[in-house]
């Protein structure tokens, strides 16, 4: 199985990730030990030279990152006419035990990734590199998780056996399923919808606000906070309502299944915008605790009200596209 | 003046990217004149009972491969391996086709 | 954002004009990167149209082929057996199937003999395939006779040739009338090569086979759905290792680049210590050079991607034709239903755009940290 051109591309890229992460590992331990801007050293000065170079590998990997959960879904979703019994990305994974964890894990170092960037973001705007020891602690924290994913990957993408009956999304998303996923098909669709409606209006709100006061602090926390919410809420209303309106069936709940192209690849005009306005609510909540730093001060509130502007745009957008999807949909979940 | 480098770079980018997108419009085009073929090639299958694609006509197991025996790589004498070069384009590979003659489990 | 903007595109200037200083180192990079990608690019185009052309296509074959085993080769099914299977709840349709391989000694080609089970043939006519037409020359109310194993000529007039458009199923195929085949093989009375079978409810085609391994354990049932399965994993499988062994063009692409990027002449050295004296910082150096390199990326991605597009699907792939005839006499010739999904389009970007980038960061900083007096005084 590890012979599919996606597989080998993805495992190419998680090998080079954790290559790079690794050749910047010792470099993060002196910048740690060492890093000294007021001196002028020897030291100090092959520090700072290298400082670009691990910096450019270290924004290298977290858009390969980017890209690859991506393409981990894209080829889940593609893979399942492999398998016996899946029908989508959830059979797929589903095939042995490492398929959910392998997608978790490069979303949470997606979320990571984005969150590190905004904060390199942040960093090489100022003439000091303030914050140049804990970017490179944070790199040195986001190794396991990069180094994680290819160990998940690998394990997934060894044990996938073609003779396994895997079970499909009907068993999964189902209202009568027993843990979290039946429990988010079996929302009823009115408080769904006003859960996620309300989620996504608080965290547009809370974005907007902030990108328009640019006052930092407790706004950029709760931009964070906020989008993570409606994160989670936008994910429950696809399984509890928005996905039933794109299949026009009521009782088909698979947040997979959209991804196809049966269905137009609606899915990826619903999860691009998310993933990224979250992501960017996450970059916004990841650069507030250096707002006091001298040299920060004015640019925190600049980067994070952009973050914050983009957060907005693309739950707005999201909000939109699900609203036309439901719009457009002949299914009628709720009597008039 | 000129126009800036920048401006032809872009101009050649985008004429590539229309290119790029040509293509899957031409795809779009190209199935549609191609699908019924398709088609046909399904109903003859239907048919004829065919099983297989006839792309590689040299030998038993490349011809057929889901028919083929289950050693037909080997099927001549124990020593001989692979004797046709599409043998190593095709070969017998069976995910989930392995199955013994006897499986009363 | 206008500032960003324009700083950017000054950036771009600065590097094209560099770009073009150097025009025949560059332009022999780039051609060797639009080569790779256009390799990779057919290789993966080609494959997933082929799998997708042979999905569409065994929707139509049979969901259940039996065959009967015989010290591990397959045999004749007997008379009785068919009967046998007609008792296993949930088959039904069972159809005895007559098919064979002929050698041609004139042609030295393998044939595969056909008996089509509604008797659309008549007795001493054939129905050929294209290749045959086109390889033996034979036209419709032509007259050929084979040699029989049995040694025995027979003679036969061609009653039509399939159309061309069913080649990829049907090259070599030679259909005749079942009285002719059981004649001109010395097939026994009552004996099938195999037994097709279809089966009511999609969802028991597994239990039906099972149900038939248990009835009948000489018999290996073969489940439509798997020959499919195998059908997209052989050529998944094959793509695969095409690219693995490409790969090794990838490494050395990637080791030409790096070489490249980091074997700076002493014009290029000299260039980026004026531009540090004069002010530029390491990171607007690095950032020019990320553009170099993202242009000669993307458009060695794109020059690649849509020449291999036509060669493929416009063309008819001429540079795999050999790979595809092998040793064979007779071989499909074919015009692919182009299929290109994301995932390819995004896997082939992985292969080809990551490693070239990958490979040039090293050498860009490289660069980019020189010393202008460094250099200037060297």
């Amino acid at each position: 199985m590890i012979f599919q051109p996606a597989i080998i591309a993805l495992l190419l890229a998680s090998v080079i990730s954790v290559a790079m992460l690794l050749a910047a590992a010792p470099f993060a331990i002196q910048i740690i030990r060492h890093w000294d801007i007021a001196s002028g050293s020897e030291r100090q000065l092959q520090l700072e030279r290298r400082t670009y170079l691990f910096s450019t590998l270290a924004m290298f990997v977290m858009a390969t990152q980017l890209m690859a959960l991506m393409l981990f879904v894209f080829n889940a979703d593609k893979m399942s006419v492999m398998f016996v019994g899946a029908m989508c990305a959830v059979g797929t994974l589903n095939v042995n035990a490492w398929g959910f964890p392998a997608l978790i894990a490069q979303m949470a170092v997606f979320f990571l990734a984005a969150s590190w960037l905004a904060v390199n973001h942040v960093d090489t705007r100022a003439p000091d590199y303030p914050l140049v020891r804990i970017k490179y602690a944070a790199l040195l924290g986001l190794l396991p998780a990069v180094a994680a994913v290819l160990w998940l990957q690998l394990e997934y993408f060894m044990n996938l056996r073609a003779d396994v009956i895997t079970s499909c999304c009907g068993s999964l998303f189902s209202e009568d399923t027993k843990g979290l996923t039946g429990d988010m098909a079996a929302l009823s669709p009115v408080p769904a919808m006003v859960a996620f409606y309300a989620a996504i209006a608080l965290a547009f709100a809370t974005a907007a606000f902030h990108a328009q006061t640019k006052r930092g602090g407790a706004a950029g926390y709760a931009v964070a906070a906020t989008s993570v919410a409606a994160f989670v809420a936008a994910l429950t209303g696809i399984i509890a309502f928005v996905s039933l309106y794109i299949y026009e069936h009521p009782h088909h709940h698979c947040p997979f299944c959209i991804l196809k192209p049966e269905y137009d690849w609606q899915g990826y005009w619903l999860y691009v915008p998310l993933f990224a306005a979250t992501a960017c609510g996450a970059g916004a909540g990841a650069v507030q605790p250096f707002r006091n730093v001298e040299s920060l001060r004015n640019v925190i509130p600049q980067v994070s009200a952009r973050l914050a502007a983009l957060a907005a745009a693309g739950f707005l957008i999201f909000a939109v596209i699900a609203t036309v999807f439901v719009a457009r949909s002949n299914l009628m979940l709720i009597e008039t | 003046m000129s126009a800036r480098p920048s401006t032809l770079a872009f101009l050649l980018l985008g004429s590539l990217l229309a290119a790029f997108a040509a293509c899957f419009t031409d795809a779009v085009w190209l199935r549609a004149e191609r699908g019924p073929e398709l088609v046909s090639m399904r109903l003859l299958a239907a048919q004829l009972g065919l099983s297989d694609l006839a792309l590689f006509t040299e030998a038993r197991y490349t011809r057929h491969p889901a028919q083929a025996d289950l050693h037909s790589g080997f099927q001549d004498h124990p020593l001989a391996l692979e004797h046709f070069p599409s043998g190593s384009l095709m070969v017998p590979r069976y995910d989930g086709l392995v199955r013994e003659a006897t499986t009363p489990d | 954002m206008t500032v960003w903007f324009e700083k950017q595109r000054h950036l771009i200037d600065f590097t094209l004009a560099s770009l073009i200083r150097r025009k025949g180192r560059n332009l022999g990079l780039l051609f060797v990167y639009t080569l790779l990608v256009f390799v990779l690019a057919s290789v993966m185009l080609y494959t997933h149209a082929l799998r997708h052309e042979a999905a569409v296509i065994l929707e139509g074959s049979p969901e259940v082929l039996l065959q009967r085993l015989v010290a591990g080769r397959h045999d004749l099914i007997p008379p009785g057996y068919i009967e046998r299977i007609g008792t296993v709840r949930g088959v039904q349709q069972i159809r005895g199937r007559l098919w064979g391989y002929y050698y041609d000694s004139v042609v030295k080609a393998n044939y595969t003999f056909m008996v089509p089970e509604d008797g659309s043939v008549a007795k001493g006519t054939l129905v050929v395939g294209p290749a045959l037409e086109r390889e033996r020359g034979l036209a419709r109310d032509n007259g050929i006779s084979f040699r029989a194993y049995s040694g025995q000529l027979f003679s036969f007039t061609v009653a039509a040739v399939l159309p061309q458009a069913s080649e990829l199923a049907s090259a070599d195929l030679i259909l005749m009338n079942e009285g002719d085949f059981r004649a001109f093989f010395a097939y026994p009375a009552g004996h099938y090569t195999d037994v097709a079978l279809s089966v009511a409810n999609p969802k028991e085609v597994r239990n039906v086979a099972n149900k038939l391994a248990n009835l009948l354990p000489d018999s290996r049932p073969i489940l439509r759905e798997e020959v499919q399965r195998t059908y997209a994993s052989v050529f998944d499988w094959r793509e695969g290792i095409m690219l693995a062994l490409l790969s090794a063009a990838i490494l050395a692409f990637s080791i030409l680049a790096w070489e490249k990027a980091s074997g700076l002449s002493a014009d290029e050295k000299r260039e980026i210590g004026i531009l540090k004296a004069i002010g530029w910082e390491t990171g607007d150096v690095i950032r020019m050079k990320l553009w170099e390199g993202g242009l000669i990326s993307l458009t060695a991605f794109l020059v690649g991607f849509v020449a291999a597009y036509l060669h493929v699907f416009r063309a008819g792939s001429p540079l795999f034709e050999p790979v595809l005839k092998g040793w064979a006499v007779l071989y499909p010739r074919f015009d692919l239903v182009p299929v290109i999904d994301g995932l390819q389009v995004a896997t082939l970007f992985f292969f080809t755009v990551f490693p070239y980038m990958a490979a040039v960061l090293v050498p860009i900083w490289r660069a980019a940290v020189t010393d202008p007096d460094a250099v200037m005084r060297a």
